[in-house]
């Protein structure tokens, strides 16, 4: 086994947690997926379909049986940790859950940071499968690699900061919790796993906790890993740590996320009023710049991150954490300006346990529909922070509309019909983050060939866009490698597991990942060698959904980006032909 | 011609826009440089530092130091990094 591995992952049936097994995981297989959404990936498809799962991409594997619903008590939902854990390396106190998502029906991971990784590591594993439904809310303590489950009463219905206080009062302090809000109980498809204010937030991984009747795991441990070369991994992690000071990553320590706001808003790719736009003339109300001069507001790191990119406000008595995606979609995606509407919106989504991209998307979806007259909620209008409020509570509580919204807008838009899914902000299902897909074209591409629908974690094809390398308003053919390149590399980040801010610091990416890789496990990998990794790595995640029932004609955009160019500006203009043309080419390059 | 900043070159400049005259990209960044040195870490001689871009009027994306700028042109100093 090499080191900074356990070499085993924990099975637990919460059907019957005392059956619970550790699997063995063989050395080629942690080569070959890594850790986190790599692991996961693998895990998945061996849970889902069976361990002799397909190695190929024939006809006859698409008609082989799919996985089990997201949300039934057979589909595997799947915390996978990663060699770094645990390790001095900077940022890499992260763990990655996979599952289906509820809200997709395709390959979903969630990334989070903090404790929750190193406690989860410790507890002797290197992932923990999930699978069954307990008899009642519970919560699934793992104590050094022990399962119990204990009752759930007295957190139900609770918010996840109340949760995780709560829990760490019953269980001891040493414990690390993972939770899921109302909104999780309630099965909202877009519900998070909050672990100390952060969460797993996209695709629903909330649900399929939820549906397991797990209100939380708590976890801790004592078994820790060896370095393979602890010598030279100290020297990396100082190295890193020094350079993660830098100008590279002054964006996020001074401004947080947040910095793009304006700067979207300036180059017409604020996705304002549900795509409509481009630009929101109110957006420097909601900018940090602004906010700063309103709220006081204090920084924050992950454990084991020497970033700091957190940048928490204070609303009303107690916290609230802002970044860029919070901003667009409570923000100018609904064209609301009231900066206090829009952090306590984003507060009220941290405590309900749902992400803030899929409720913004949604809601402004249902807005666009309220004044085309599609839906008859007369009180739902672009603008108004206390509908968008009243819409968030309805979504947590699964209540009138809120019934119809907890599903997305994709399923919302089935059901109003009316051509409603021509401006439905999705793709796959997943709600499109802040990146206007008509005036960032790579970015566009990114986000109709993701694996678990439009997403700017799994692909960073906006760097491409804000780069000399392209036109980012005419996608060429050129652009495709581009958009590959950046998707790989995310794949690997999320594998390792490394934060995504430390991208510009690795300027050797590939051979300094190698280099901490060879610290830790001792294998004589190469940087050639994660290139390999992380194309097998993406195209896991493509097998998942080949088996989950995907099609081409999914790895697309919703009409709207296709039929009509920006208003503000005319040159921002997606044909779907080009369109096509780029996934063509996309998927000729990946050999698929 | 005006020069905007966003984001950190924004708030090492301390200002969010300036006119000045300049004919070419090492000319605006040499007088940006002088006017604000807050901006000095992020200016070295052979251009931006690798985390600062530099784009014309919201259209192309620029490096060159030779890039010649006519008199109603606005460049955009701005992060590299646009994650979010």
């Amino acid at each position: 086994m090499p080191h900074g591995y356990h070499g085993c992952y924990l099975r637990i049936d919460v059907s019957q947690p005392a059956a619970s097994e550790r699997v063995q995981l063989s050395d080629d297989v942690l080569r070959q997926c890594l850790g986190g959404s790599g692991l996961g990936a693998r895990l998945l498809l061996e849970e889902g379909v069976g361990s002799d799962f397909p190695a190929s991409d024939t006809p006859e594997n698409h008609s082989r049986p799919h996985f089990p619903d997201p949300l039934s008590p057979e589909a595997p939902l799947i915390f996978a940790f990663s060699p770094l854990v645990g390790s001095p390396l900077t940022t890499s106190a992260k763990f990655a859950v996979v599952s289906r998502s509820p809200l997709t029906g395709r390959f979903n991971d969630s990334l989070a940071s903090s404790g929750f990784a190193i406690a989860g590591k410790r507890a002797g594993c290197d992932a923990i499968v999930i699978v069954g439904r307990a008899p009642r809310l519970s919560v699934l303590v793992i104590d050094d690699g022990n399962v119990r489950l204990e009752a759930a009463d007295d957190v139900a219905g609770e918010s996840c900061p109340v949760t995780e206080e709560r829990l760490r009062a019953r269980l001891g302090t040493d414990y690390r919790i993972a939770s899921i809000g109302p909104a999780g109980e309630r099965a909202v498809r877009y519900a998070t796993i909050s672990h100390d204010g952060r969460h797993a937030g996209r695709g629903g991984s909330g649900a399929v906790l939820g549906s397991k009747n797990i209100k939380a795991i708590a976890v801790r441990g004592t078994q820790r890993v060896e370095w393979a070369q602890p010598r030279e991994l100290t020297e990396l992690s100082r190295d890193l740590s020094k350079r993660s000071f830098g100008p590279a990553t002054a964006k996020y320590r001074e401004l947080g996320t947040a910095a793009n706001l304006l700067t979207f808003n300036r180059f017409g790719t604020l996705p304002t009023r549900n795509f409509q736009q481009g630009t929101f003339d109110e957006a420097p109300n909601l900018s940090p710049e602004q906010l700063r001069t309103e709220y006081s507001r204090t920084r924050a790191s992950c454990v084991a991150c020497t970033i700091g990119c957190e940048h928490i406000y204070s609303l009303g008595g107690s916290n609230v954490r802002i970044e860029y995606e919070n901003l667009f979609a409570l923000g100018s995606l609904c064209g609301v300006s009231d900066h206090a509407a829009v952090l306590r919106a984003s507060q009220r989504c941290d405590e309900l346990g749902i992400d803030t991209i899929s409720t913004g998307g949604t809601i402004a979806f249902a807005m666009e529909c309220v004044e085309r007259g599609l839906l008859d909620e007369p009180w739902l209008t672009f603008g108004s922070g206390a509908a968008l409020l009243k819409a968030i509570d309805l979504i947590g509580a699964r209540e009138g509309l809120g019934q119809l919204l907890a599903d997305g807008s994709r399923r919302a838009a089935e059901v109003i019909g009316q051509g409603s899914i021509a401006f439905a902000p999705q793709v796959k299902g997943l709600e499109i983050p802040g990146y206007e897909p008509r005036g960032l074209q790579t970015m566009a591409l990114g986000f109709a060939v993701g694996a678990r629908g439009a997403d700017h974690n799994r692909s960073g094809a906006y760097d491409v866009d804000f780069s000399d390398k392209v036109d980012r308003r005419h996608a060429t053919l050129d652009s495709v490698g581009y958009a590959i390149e950046t998707e790989d590399k995310a794949a690997l980040m999320d594998s390792l597991i490394l934060c995504k801010f430390l991208r510009r610091v690795l300027e050797d990416f590939h051979g300094e990942s190698a280099a901490m890789l060879r610290a830790v496990t001792g294998w004589d990998v190469t940087a050639d060698e994660l290139r390999e990794t992380a194309q097998r790595i993406v195209a896991t995640k493509r097998q998942v959904n080949l088996l989950a029932g995907w099609t081409l004609a999914e790895d697309t955009l919703p009409d709207r980006f296709l039929n009509t160019p920006l208003p503000n500006d005319p040159e921002a203009s997606l044909t779907r032909e080009r369109l096509n043309d780029l996934v063509a080419e996309y998927h000729r390059q990946r050999g698929w | 011609m005006y020069v905007e900043f966003l984001g950190i070159p924004r708030e090492r400049a301390g200002i969010s826009e300036m006119e000045l005259e300049a004919e070419t990209l090492g000319q605006v960044l040499g007088q940006i440089s002088a006017r604000c040195p807050g901006l000095s870490e992020l200016i070295t001689s052979e251009g931006l530092h690798p985390s600062v871009v530099a784009n014309l009027n919201g259209d192309e994306f620029v490096k060159s130091l030779d890039t010649r700028f006519a008199e109603d042109d606005r460049l955009l100093i701005l992060s590299a990094d646009a994650g979010g």
